[in-house]
Parts: structure tokens; sequence; C-alpha cells
């Protein structure tokens, strides 16, 4: 690695980059456009991001959780690194710091047109395999070259749906010689054996939080901590309803802000007011009968099967804006709260959570039950056609949000998806979606540029008519 | 009898499988060592762990799956999609790895989308936790209980522990044999080669099993041993492997694999079923406890402790890393025991390579040729005066 | 005494012979379709340079990728342990040589003994190695030869697809079409290899001082990327072609062989 690269820790540089950025609508117009002319690199995705209301709050947010990160260990906290798919609420419940590789990647990636390549690269010389998924891969070459906050401990629960994820995770552990743990997915997801498995398994990973934070479990957080999640489930459903309506009432990076929010905060009112701010530019929106996509008119809606693509500047929400398209969401920002609109529309209450505040036993298999419906440990740990997992899933939201067509975006790392995307993109053909596979990596231009990405998927769009 | 060994262990049906189906056996395979094979046996099934060898094409495998996956699964579904085990009367998926467990579909789909009688009639999805823990090791054997149920109704066989027990311990007696051969390998000078070994193995999980223990006795019984004294000791690590060829490869004229890890073969201790135990408990212990995968998440130290205390058994000169591209399973792990190792002095060879149509054996002879030549100065080193 | 190095790799084939004081001739051909008359052309050419017969040559190894199709060696050995050797003599400082060949790139470590520590080789992938060069002069309708100084007029590199040679050739295409330089796309060319190289060489562990040996050694601009990258100097082989020094190697462990000190 670049001796450049070891002057400061990547993620602190993140925090105070997204720091300033938070702070650029402060001011005036004239001083927010002048400050712009000073960024020219950050100027695309600022300007992105604050296309939405929510976009300022958004950066603020962002800033928080690096702000958290780095000075954790000064504030008497424990870091604990941690995937996307595994939900944060209890971490903030025994007060522990997440640090979500898939997010930090996310956060370089989207600002700096370099990417994480070099940290990319400083996994192969510290002996990690380069085919593994590239979201991990970006921001954990920083945390194995030391620069970035030190790791007290690592939980993952994707061991039965990815295994490249949660092999990094092993990795770095092992590597680094830290405490831990993982939360083990069957592959079904309804029967009670499951449920009582996903408690038990639960509950030792509790056990295991406690043990190294030397923090027990506050009752009385957990409990506030749910409730919070019930309100903002009740946002989300609503911010769902909206997506189904034509015109999207709601700005084309509601989703990302829905799902990366939730990953970041999930059960901590600076989501909650996040999603205030969300529902309440949809209801304007809708009351307005205004658009909320900055597009003149909607030739198509796409539903994203898997994730977005997380490269320089949000140029894939940028790409929609400039051809049109309406976005419908992707398999990241469904929860599968019981109240949810796919959920109440299918009938599908025993795919779903509760959450239930009564007892602490109550709250331990709500809490389980929360994890175990994040996206991607719902629905892709069995067999793909199996009841409520992906295919089924697919086709319920495309559906429900009118999608015209579906787009599968992932990385060449993703193992479980490319052993059988294209067995799911015949059934999604097959049931009238038309559907593209794109063979880019999410988190890597040097994989496939991102202008060969979009040459590809406008050819899509024009050989099947949706533009 | 080697040469019949290498025969079985090469070839996808043979002639003991044939025979004991033309009377009425079922055969059921299995993708992962994971799979107790004793409840098979108690069954009075043959038990065959699928294989992928001699596949010269893709093209039906690479309908199903991706790009971006390992060579192993895509041969065994190209093998099923051309009807090569059509003798199987069933098949048990296990989630090994990601890749091995979309097997499942692939050959489902597959076989609906080329409209081929290619399923076997009896399909189980056997869900093996990642982890070992007082309730992971429940659900395990509430999975057995699964699995008794549903082939005993499928195939209508009445299932009895007295039976189970007997296969524990006819097993445990065929693992004894089999640590026997082992020692051959471990014995300085080596009286195997990992080769012929391999043979044994392999063969061995394609046939059935109680003959294949008479062919183990006799040839324990009459093996004299062969010179290979100044072969340089290689373990190998890594990716499944059985292909014979491989180990060959690896070996040339002046390597010996005395120990290995691989899934396909005992891997370095045999670990016998607790006889003592409940025999679904003992099973699902002894299995999960076996496994020397990083599947099993977090067991890295566990897993280095066994390589190292093998390496001074055997007397390892270099450990041979290798994975199947697109094994992130072992290609991440590999990279921690090379460091581990090295900095304990051993040599280690990292080697990526393909697995069936695609492998490619010289690239990987040059590599290991100049490890073998790195050795050989080691050797000339702690000659030095 | 004479001896001989011989070194068949995927695009070229070098014969070196050795007296046991110096390298009395050298040849580099283009590797033949049937690797053992692309050796005895090489041999022949060798020998009529140094006017000996061959058969006053009295020992030969075979490296390279095709060393056991040299019909007339008495030994082979592999092409790792021959370019450790052959660079330890022309420069016994080295302590890391990077070997960027036609179809691969290998990085070795060495001790203090010019013996093998430790080597990574790159996998599967033309990116990094003289074919991904190659490929990239075809589409930019420049000789091999050419690249190296085209991109040293370059002033602003493009950005390649380094992961996949093939993705890097249809970004190179785009770019002359959108009318970029060739000398700012050469640039470009020879920053992604060297930055595809990088990463192998930090997986080996830098040690100086660090040489180059191979065809893409002669590739200036690809060798100054590196050490930008790498932060170390680059010790060019000047003495002898650095395509050679496999053949050199060979060479020298054919005198040993031979009873040669």
């Amino acid at each position: 690695m670049r001796k450049a690269l070891k002057q400061y820790n990547f993620d602190w540089m993140l925090w105070r980059t997204y720091e300033a950025g938070s702070r650029l609508s402060a001011g005036t117009k004239q001083e927010y456009d002048i400050a712009l002319r000073y960024i020219p690199n950050f100027r695309d995705p600022v300007k992105e991001v604050f296309k939405a209301k929510a976009g300022q709050l958004f950066l603020q947010m962002t800033a928080t959780y690096l702000d958290n990160i780095v000075n954790a260990h000064q504030r008497g906290k424990k870091t604990c690194m941690t995937t996307f798919c595994f939900s944060p609420a209890i971490l903030y419940a025994l007060d522990i710091v997440p640090v979500t590789l898939e997010l930090l990647t996310v956060m370089m990636t989207f600002l700096y047109k370099r990417g994480t390549g070099e940290f990319l690269d400083y996994c192969n010389e510290a002996g990690f395999t380069e085919t593994s998924c590239s979201s991990q891969r970006g921001s954990m070459g920083a945390l194995l070259a030391d620069i970035g906050t030190p790791i007290d401990m690592v939980v993952t629960d994707s061991p039965g749906v990815c295994d490249t994820n949660a092999n990094a995770f092993a990795f770095f552990a092992a590597y680094k010689d830290l405490p831990f743990f993982q939360l083990n997915m069957p592959p079904w997801l309804v029967e009670e054996r499951v449920t009582e498995y996903h408690v038990q398994d639960y509950k030792a990973l509790i056990g295991f939080l406690e043990e190294q934070s030397g923090k027990k479990l506050d009752v009385d957080r957990l409990r506030e901590i749910l409730t919070e999640l019930q309100r903002q489930d009740e946002l989300i459903n609503e911010l769902e309803q909206y997506l189904s309506y034509k015109p999207l009432p709601l700005p084309v990076t509601t989703c990302l802000f829905i799902y990366a929010g939730r990953f970041m905060f999930a059960g901590m009112p600076i989501y909650t007011q996040l999603l205030e701010m969300l529902v309440n530019e949809g209801r304007e929106n809708v009351t307005l009968l205004k658009q909320g996509i900055n597009i003149s008119h909607e030739k198509s809606r796409g539903f994203f099967c898997y994730i977005d693509h997380y490269t320089h500047s949000l140029r894939l929400w940028q790409m929609l804006e400039e051809l049109n398209i309406g976005y419908s969401g992707n398999i990241l920002s469904h929860f599968w709260a019981d109240s949810n609109p796919p959920v109440v529309h299918n009938n599908w209450k025993e795919a779903a959570y509760s959450i239930k505040t009564g007892t602490l036993e109550e709250m331990l298999t709500s809490i389980s039950a929360i994890n175990s419906r994040m996206p991607m440990i719902k629905s892709i740990r069995g067999p793909y056609d199996s009841p409520y997992m992906w295919l089924q899933d697919t086709l319920a939201l495309a559906s429900m949000y009118k999608a015209d067509f579906i787009v599968y975006n992932g990385t060449p790392g993703c193992r479980n998806t490319w052993g059988m995307v294209k067995l799911l993109a015949q059934d999604t053909e097959k049931a009238g979606f038309p559907t593209h596979i794109m063979y880019a990596d999410a988190f890597d231009d040097r994989v496939q540029s991102w202008d060969a990405t979009r040459d590809r998927f406008e050819e899509f769009l024009r050989v099947r008519r949706l533009l | 009898m080697f040469e019949e060994l290498y025969t079985i262990a090469r070839s996808i049906n043979n002639e003991y499988i044939i025979k004991a189906k033309e009377q009425g056996a079922l055969c059921i395979g299995y993708t992962c060592s994971y799979f107790p094979e004793e409840i098979l046996h108690a069954l009075g099934i043959i038990p065959y762990r699928i294989k992928g060898l001699n596949v010269s094409s893709l093209s039906i495998a690479d309908a199903a799956f991706g790009p971006f996956i390992c060579s192993h699964p895509k041969c065994l579904l190209q093998h099923f999609a051309l009807g090569d085990y059509s003798f199987l009367d069933g098949i048990i998926v296990t989630p090994g790895c990601d890749s091995m467990r979309r097997i499942d579909e692939c050959i489902r789909k597959t076989a609906v989308n080329l409209d081929l009688p290619v399923v076997p009639p009896f399909f189980f999805h056997y869900a093996v936790p990642h982890k070992i823990t007082e309730y992971s090791v429940k659900w395990l054997v509430e999975e057995l209980h699964r699995f008794i149920d549903s082939v005993s109704a499928h195939f209508g066989l009445p299932f009895s522990y007295e039976k189970l027990k007997e296969s524990i311990a006819f097993y445990n007696k065929m693992r004894k044999r089999i640590e026997e051969l082992n020692a051959l390998r471990m014995h300085y000078p080596a009286r195997i080669t990992g080769a012929d070994a391999v043979a044994v193995y392999v063969a061995g999980l394609s046939m059935p099993r109680d003959r294949f223990y008479s062919m183990m006795e006799s040839l324990l019984s009459e093996y004299t041993g062969t010179d290979l004294e100044d072969r340089k000791r290689v373990m190998l690590i890594g990716s499944a492997n059985d292909d014979i060829d491989f180990i060959k490869t690896v070996e040339g004229e002046t390597a010996v694999v005395v120990a290995d890890t691989l899934c396909y073969g005992p891997r370095l201790e045999v670990d016998y079923v607790d006889e003592e135990d409940e025999p679904l408990h003992a099973l699902a212990l002894r299995y999960l406890n076996h496994s020397h995968c990083p599947r099993m998440y977090g067991g890295y130290k566990q897993r280095l402790a066994k390589v190292v205390e093998a390496i001074r058994t055997a007397q390892v000169e270099g450990v041979v890393l290798q994975n199947i591209r697109f094994c992130d399973l072992h290609g991440a792990e590999n990279g921690l025991i090379e460091r581990d190792l090295e900095k304990m002095g051993i040599p280690c060879l990292r080697l990526e390579r393909e697995y069936g149509p695609l492998a490619d054996n010289e690239r990987m002879r040059m590599r290991i040729d100049a490890f073998l030549e790195r050795l050989e100065v080691r050797r000339l080193v702690c000659e030095r005066p | 005494m004479i001896v001989a190095g011989c070194d068949i790799g995927s695009l070229t084939t070098k014969v070196v012979l050795f007296d046991g004081k110096k390298i009395i001739a050298s040849s580099i051909i283009k590797s033949k379709p049937k690797p053992e008359d692309g050796a005895y052309e090489a041999l022949q050419q060798a020998c009529a340079i140094a006017t000996v017969n061959q058969d006053n040559i009295v020992y030969c190894v075979g490296t390279g990728y095709g060393r056991k199709r040299v019909p007339f060696a008495n030994n082979t050995i592999s092409e790792i342990s021959c370019h450790t050797k052959g660079a330890f003599y022309l420069y016994p400082n080295v302590r890391t040589i990077i070997d960027i060949g036609g179809q691969d790139c290998k990085v070795i470590s060495l001790n203090t003994h010019g013996e093998v520590d430790r080597f990574v080789t790159n996998d599967k992938c033309a990116a990094g190695t003289g074919r991904f060069l190659e490929v990239m002069a075809k589409v930019l309708k420049i000789e091999l030869q050419e690249l190296s100084n085209m991109a040293k007029k370059g002033n602003e590199a493009i950005t390649l697809a380094s992961a996949c040679t093939v993705w890097a050739q249809a970004d190179v295409i785009k770019y002359l079409n959108e009318g970029i330089s060739k000398e700012n796309i050469a640039l470009g060319v020879c920053k992604s290899m060297a930055k595809r190289v990088g990463v192998l060489v930090n997986q080996a562990s830098i040690k100086r001082d660090v040489c180059i040996t191979g065809g893409v050694a002669k590739n200036s601009a690809v060798v100054k990327e590196l050490e930008n990258l790498l932060g170390v100097t680059i010790v060019k082989i000047t003495n002898v072609d650095p395509q050679l020094t496999g053949a050199l190697g060979a060479a020298l462990f054919a005198y040993q062989k031979a009873g040669g000190k």
C-alpha cells in the first residue's frame, strides 16, 4: 500500500469529509454554489444526495456514524466489526459501536474516484483471496493495514446465507486474533424449530456481546430500541406505499436512504428523524400530485432484485434519472415487519416478524426474528425457489411496485447468487419481467468500467423496448 | 489390487455398484463429507460420495451456474445432466459451501429446462450448521431424525437403532484400517504414495462398504510397501479433491504427499464415533468435529493446531496449500496458514487451480517443481557445516 | 567446457552458452508451435554466433514452460530457480526479482545465498503479463516495442479496468473512439500493468535490492510506474538482455551439474 495512504486513518478521513459535506447546505445558496467550485471531486455525489430534502440529514447521519467509530475508544466504548445484514439494534442496546464493513466501503466508493482499490489490493497482500466479495474487502483492507479504528470483536450472521461474507469476517478475526461470533442461519425460515434455533443462537450472541463489552443487557434500553424500531417500521411502511405510486412521489435516492439508514442506525432516533423527513416529503408530493423523482416522465420502472451499484458519485441514480427510469427498490430496502405492505398484501405473516416489548423473552424472540429477516438473511438462505425465498420475494415486490423490468447487480464474489441467478432470471422472464444480469462489480469499477456497465444496461433497455 | 482401486476411483460407476443394483440394492449419492454414511449403511443403502471426474465440457453446467463459481460443483452438475448418475436412487445435498448448496436448484432446474429425467427420485437438503454448540448439535440430531423419517418413508425401509449401532461399529473398524493406511503414509520413510492412498480413499467412497472393507484387509495384509526414502515429504491442504492425477502432479517423481486435509478422505485423523453414546448424538458430534473445513467459521486456530501436529508427526518438509479458483473458504484460510507456517519456518506453496476440463496441470507443475527445488535446497542447507 | 541453458517460454525461446567465466553467445527467437523446433533453432543460432559445434556442449539444462520439450536437455529446472540463479549472478545484491514474462508474472524473494526464499505467481489471468501489453499494443496498432516510448509522451493517463484484459481492451477502443491521444492511452496501459504487478509484489513482501527480468523489463514506462508505486528503485540489468536471465540461470545450473564450480 502506498505510504501516503498510511499517513492517516481512512475512517477519520471519511468522517471529516462527510462532516464537512453535511454542513454544505447550512449557509446560503450562494455560499453553497461557491463551495461546490472548491470540491470538484465531491461535487457530483453532494449534488445527488441534496436532491432529496433529507439529503443533508443523511450526510449528517453518516458523519455521526463515522464519528461514533473514530471516537469510540475515547468514549469508553467497544467496537464491533459486523456486516450490513446484521441489525445493529442489539449493539446499540449494549452500547457497542458497530463498524460495518460494507457501509464503510460504500462511503468511500461514493466519494473517491479511485474507490477502495488500494484497500482491495491490500487484502491480497495480507493473504486473503481476491475472488471474495469486494463489499467487505473494500474497507477490510484498510483495517487489516491498521489504518482504521482498532476493532475489539467480530460478529457476523451470514453463515448459512453467504459464505464469502462470513469468510471475510472469520479471516479478519483470525488474522487479528480477535473474539469472533457467528449467528448461523438454517436454510428455512418459518418452521418452529428454525425460530427456536434463531432464538437460542441470538441468546448466545448476547452472552458473547456482554462478555466482550463488560456490560449487561439493559432490558429498558432494549425496549426503547424496539419501540423506536416499531415507529421506524410504520414510517417505512408508508414510504413503501408511496414507492408503488405512479408517478413516484419520492426522490430517486429514497430506497438508498431507507436501507443505509437502517443498516447504520436501526432503533435509534436519528434514523427515525430521517424517515420522518422522507415521509413528509412523500406526503407533500402526493398531496400536490408532484413527482419526487427528477425526470420529465417515467418511461419505465426498474426493480433491482439484489443490490445497487455503488461506485463514484451515485452514478447509478444519476443514470436512472437521465434515462427517465423510475426506481422501485431492491432486496436491501425491505425488512419484513408483519405490518409491511408486501407482507400484508401477500398474506405472508408467518414469514414476517412482529415486535413485542412485554417480557424480556418476547423482546429476544422479536429481535432475533428481526435479525433473521434482514435483507439477504431472509431470502438468500435456502434454495431460491423455496417458499419465502428469493424468487418469491422478487416477483412479489416487482409486481407490487409496478416494475417493468428487473435488474440483477452484485459482485463477482457473490458465490451464492452467481450459483443460480441465471435460473432466477429465467423464472422472472417467464413471469413477464424482462431481466438484465449485470456482470459488473457493485463496489469495484476495475472489474467492469462504469461506461461499459452503463452501455450494456442501456442496450438492454433499448433491445427490450423499455425506453 | 491397486489397479482395481484406481479404476473404481477414476470412474463414476463401477461393477460393484452395478452388480449390487442388479440384486436390488439402493444407492444414494451425497455431496459433502458431513453426511454420516452409517445411516445409509444401517438402512442397507450404498452411500456414494459424488465425484466430478472425467468431464470434458461444462456446456450444460455453465447454463445454470454463473461464471464466478468453483468448477467442482459445475462438473457434478454436468455429470447429472448427462445422466452419468442415473444409477443413483437419491441425492443428499449439504450446504458445504454456497456453490455446492446451489447444486440443489441447479440439478432440479436443469432437468426441467432440458426435459431430462436426471433428478434422482429421492432428493434431500441436509442442513449442517457452521459451528459446534449444544444447540447446533441438537439441530443436527433433529436433521438426522428428519432424514431417517424421510428416507425410510420414501423407500419403505424400516430403520433400526440396533442396525445403526452395528453400522457405527463397522465404520469404526473400517476407520481402524484407514488409520493403518495413514500410518504407512506418515511413516519415515513413507511406505505408500499419496496418490495410491487417495485412490484407496476415493474408491472406498464409491462402492459397497463391506466389499471395500474386505479389499482394505487384503491390501493391508499383502502390501509390502514401496521405497520412497528420498522423496520430499509434503502435506496437501485445501479444496475438495477426488482427482488422483492432481496428487500425482504434486508428487511427480520427487515428492510424496504424506498427509492431507482433503475431504475425499479421512483427513488428518480418522476420528471414531463414540459407540457408548446415543447413536445419532454420537454421529452428529463426530461429523461436526471431524471437519477440517473453513466452513466452520471461527475454528481456524484449532485447525492450524491439528496441521502443526501432523507436520511434526509426519515429518513434513513443506506444505502445498491449494484452492480451486472461486473457492473463497480455502482461498482465504490458505493465506492464514501460509503466514503462520512460514513464521514457524515451514515452507509453503500456495496454488490456485482449476478442477475438471479446465485443469491446468502444466502451469501447476512449474510452480510445484520450483517449490520442491526450494525444499531440496533446504535439505542441503541443513547438511551445511 | 561449454554448457547451455535453454528457456522455452510462451512467446520467445532463448539459449545462452556459457564457458564458466562468461556468456559466449545467446539467442532469442519467437517460440515455435513445436517447442523442439524452436529449441533447435535457438541453439543453432547461438552456436553460430559462438562458432562452436553443438557437440561441444557438455551439459544443457532446460527451463521455462516448455522445459520438458528441450530435446537436448540433460536436466530440467523450474524457471523460478533459473531466473533466481541468473539474476543473482548478474547482480548479487538482488533480494527481490520481478519477472514478467509473456504469460505469467512471478515475484521471487531471495536469501543472501541467492536461493529462493518464497515466490508468488499470478494465477490464470493475462492482466499483469506480457500478453496484456501485446493485446493493448495491437489495439493501438503499434508494435509492442513502441509502447514504452509512446507512454512516455503521455501527460494524463486514462484509467483502465485493470482486472481483466478483455474489459481493458474494450476500454481502449472506447477511448480511441472518443479521440483520446494514443500517448495517454499507452500511459494508462502501462500504469494498469504496473498496478497489477504491484499487488503481486506486495504479496511477496519487497526486500531491497529489487530487479526486474523477463521481456517486460524492456518496457521502461512500466518499470518507472512500478518504481513509483512501490517506492523503490528497480535495478535494471543492463549487461545482459533481461529476457535471457532464465536461460542464463539454466546455463549456470548446467555448469554446476557438469562439475564446474
